[in-house]
């Protein structure tokens, strides 16, 4: 018997028993739904990181801190040579960068720029007639990609430029963000070294170049505004000079000549005992934590599929006991073995396609429709979470109907082994 | 020609033993029309299944034109019945849930004629029952004599040598059994089919060319009308 002939047959068998061929279906359909959306979430998480490193890092950028001393246990030894560069963050102490290490990096082939990170601590932000308000200053880097509400910047940004978020525009009470741009800004730092009985403070006037708008992409651009890398060393220097934490610094970022070169870099700076990573490696670390969530998600998938083989099983058990007659005549009528196997076989191929194709084609519409609401509740903008990719989808289908057929084996056995004779005495 | 010889069958196993068929032997010509009569449990059905190569005999032979089929694999067997042989059954068996066209297609789907070629000859087949205006209907809304003669179509579709018939009209009233009697004894005399009655009717069986009288699977007597 043609194979063509076969799946022909299987599905009219099945056509006829429509009950209980989409109640078998529907049990595979949830696994096929849970699978289908954990594979979109994943590749729509990691296409998400994936953007907001790129957006956020350059791929010619390490970020360099000092190697924390590997086994410590309990606290550290004081010594001299450590007291004054023990940077204190909310995780502990941690060893900082001077500029005795700017100056090695400075040193490794390759390596184009260090810069510290300058992160000035200033007290506000005014204008003239308007409120004062708390903001945080990060240094602007033209290879990070920002979204922009109004005005534009053309490579680096000149000293006295500064780049505010849309927020500060409404709360500075310009009118527009356009109305912004070519407007200036006062910046007020406290000079952290002066005695507290003569307090000595500075305003630092700036020129607005540009209104970044909130992108579900950016980390910097939503609360910090911008200046360049020298306006930041002159706050920075300013408020610190004088104080025992200045010019120590917990991260750096070192730019080198070539992305290729990254990771030879990288290697350097480790063995020189430094602790750097490249934009991959943010990646890596985002990536690692987005797999097992979608590990977790494809294992409840697997879970409710192997519920659904025993489904297959049942139901077609069934149907060889309700058409032993069927398959006594086809036999007689000279069908061989093989051939009334592949036909029960088939039907549960015909079985795992329905379930595999409801269920991924409900993920695909569920997952349309809820995009839209998702970037809303999580407000990342016009960013989709869940990305349905077509192959994907098709091997999902395809391993559902192999699943199926194996279910299938052992009913079919039953029915190919089953005595024409004695099947056609059945009244 | 179907030559038997010395076949025997027993069921079940030591105590339970029982000779369905001890040592039968008969020749019967091809185009012939042979009826086995028999009482209920005499052994003429599982006579006609080992015929068939339905069922495999502990001694004995079945000579299709010249070769034992028991010789065979039960694959061969299997695929020499789909070619040259068909059935009609008391309880019809026809599939209730598909067309008449679909259940006529099954035997050509089976000994694997292709698509193009199958139409003809369902459409012949049931023309000779008169049936070809029910060809879209399903079976299960047709009569009892109906189902029957779309067995028969069934039967003659592929144009089998041999043609079993096991008690074909004991389920129908006599006007629609003598229809079905007709057809079979019809196709045999115009296509010089062997057909092979299995019946406990003697009238039915009077009409055949051959009688062959079974008794506790045992040939009692053979009588020809000729």
């Amino acid at each position: 018997m043609k194979i063509q002939d076969i799946v022909i047959r299987a599905g009219r068998s099945l056509k006829q028993a429509k009950a209980r061929t989409i109640l078998t279906s529907l049990a595979i359909a949830v696994g096929a739904f849970t699978i289908t959306l954990s594979l979109a979430a994943g590749a729509g998480g990691r296409s998400y990181t994936d953007q907001i490193v790129s957006s956020n890092t350059d791929s010619k950028e390490l970020v360099v801190a000092v190697q924390p001393p590997k086994s410590q246990q309990g606290p550290q030894k004081y010594s001299g040579a450590t007291s004054s560069s023990v940077f204190s963050t909310a995780l502990g102490s941690t060893e900082v960068l001077t500029q005795t290490d700017i100056n090695r990096i400075q040193k490794v082939t390759n390596v184009v720029s260090v810069s510290p990170n300058y992160n000035p601590q200033i007290k506000y932000i005014t204008r003239l007639g308007q409120d004062k308000y708390i903001v945080s200053i990060s240094t602007f880097s033209a290879s990070v990609t920002l979204k922009y509400a109004s005005g534009s910047t053309s490579g680096d940004l000149a000293d006295n430029e500064i780049i505010l978020t849309e927020d500060y525009i409404k709360a500075l009470g310009f009118s527009s963000n356009q109305a912004s741009i070519g407007q200036t800004v006062d910046i007020v730092a406290d000079k952290l070294s002066a005695p507290i009985s003569a307090p000595e403070s500075q305003t630092f006037t700036y020129t607005i170049k540009a209104v970044s708008s909130a992108s579900g992409l950016a980390f910097r651009a939503q609360s910090s505004l911008l200046v360049s890398n020298s306006s930041a060393k002159k706050l920075y220097d300013y408020i610190n000079l004088g104080t025992r934490g200045y010019d120590h610094f917990a991260i750096a970022s070192v730019m080198v000549n070539n992305a290729n070169n990254a990771q030879s870099v990288k290697d350097k700076l480790t063995n020189m005992g430094y602790r750097a990573q490249t934009a991959a490696d943010i990646l890596g670390v985002v990536n690692t934590f987005i797999n097992v969530l979608q590990g977790i998600l494809l294992g409840f998938g697997a879970l409710a599929i192997l519920t659904s083989v025993f489904g297959i099983i049942n139901t077609q058990y069934i149907s060889v006991l309700e058409r032993t007659q069927q398959i006594g005549l086809m036999k007689a009528l000279g069908m061989r073995r093989r051939d009334v196997g592949r036909l029960f076989k088939l039907e549960a191929a015909w079985i795992g396609f329905l379930g595999g194709a409801i269920g991924s084609g409900l993920a695909l519409i569920v997952g349309t429709v809820a995009n839209p609401f998702i970037s809303k509740a999580l407000d990342i903008g016009d960013i989709r979470l869940l990305i349905f990719n077509p192959i994907s989808m098709v091997i999902v289908v395809v391993g559902l109907i192999i699943v199926s057929v194996s279910a299938g084996i052992l009913p079919a056995r039953k029915a190919a082994k089953l005595n024409p004779i004695e099947a056609l005495r059945t009244e | 020609m179907i030559e038997v010889l010395g076949v025997t069958k027993t069921y079940g196993k030591k105590d339970n033993a029982f000779k369905a068929l001890c040592d039968v032997s008969f020749t019967m010509p091809s185009g012939a029309s042979v009826a086995i009569l028999g009482k209920s449990g005499s052994g003429k059905s599982t006579l006609m299944h080992v015929m068939s190569g339905l069922d495999r005999p502990e001694t004995g032979k079945v000579i299709i034109d010249g070769k034992n089929i028991f010789t065979l694999k039960q694959k061969d067997i299997d695929k020499f019945r789909s070619r040259t042989m068909s059935f009609i059954f008391q309880s019809f068996f026809v599939q209730a849930n598909e067309s008449c066209y679909d259940n006529v297609s099954l035997p050509l789907e089976i000994a694997d004629v292709s698509k193009s070629r199958r139409k003809s000859k369902i459409e012949t087949a049931l023309k000779a029952v008169e049936l070809f205006d029910k060809k879209k209907s399903r079976a299960r809304d047709l009569s009892g004599g109906q189902k029957q003669r779309l067995a028969v179509a069934r039967a003659i579709v592929n144009n089998p040598q041999i043609l079993f018939a096991d008690e074909p009209t004991g389920n129908l009233d006599s006007v629609t059994g003598g229809v079905i009697e007709n057809l079979l004894f019809d196709y045999n005399r115009k296509n010089k089919v062997t057909l092979v009655l299995v019946t406990h009717d003697p009238d039915l069986a009077a009409r055949c060319d051959v009688q062959i009288h079974i008794k506790d699977g045992v040939i009692d007597s053979i009588k020809g009308n000729n």
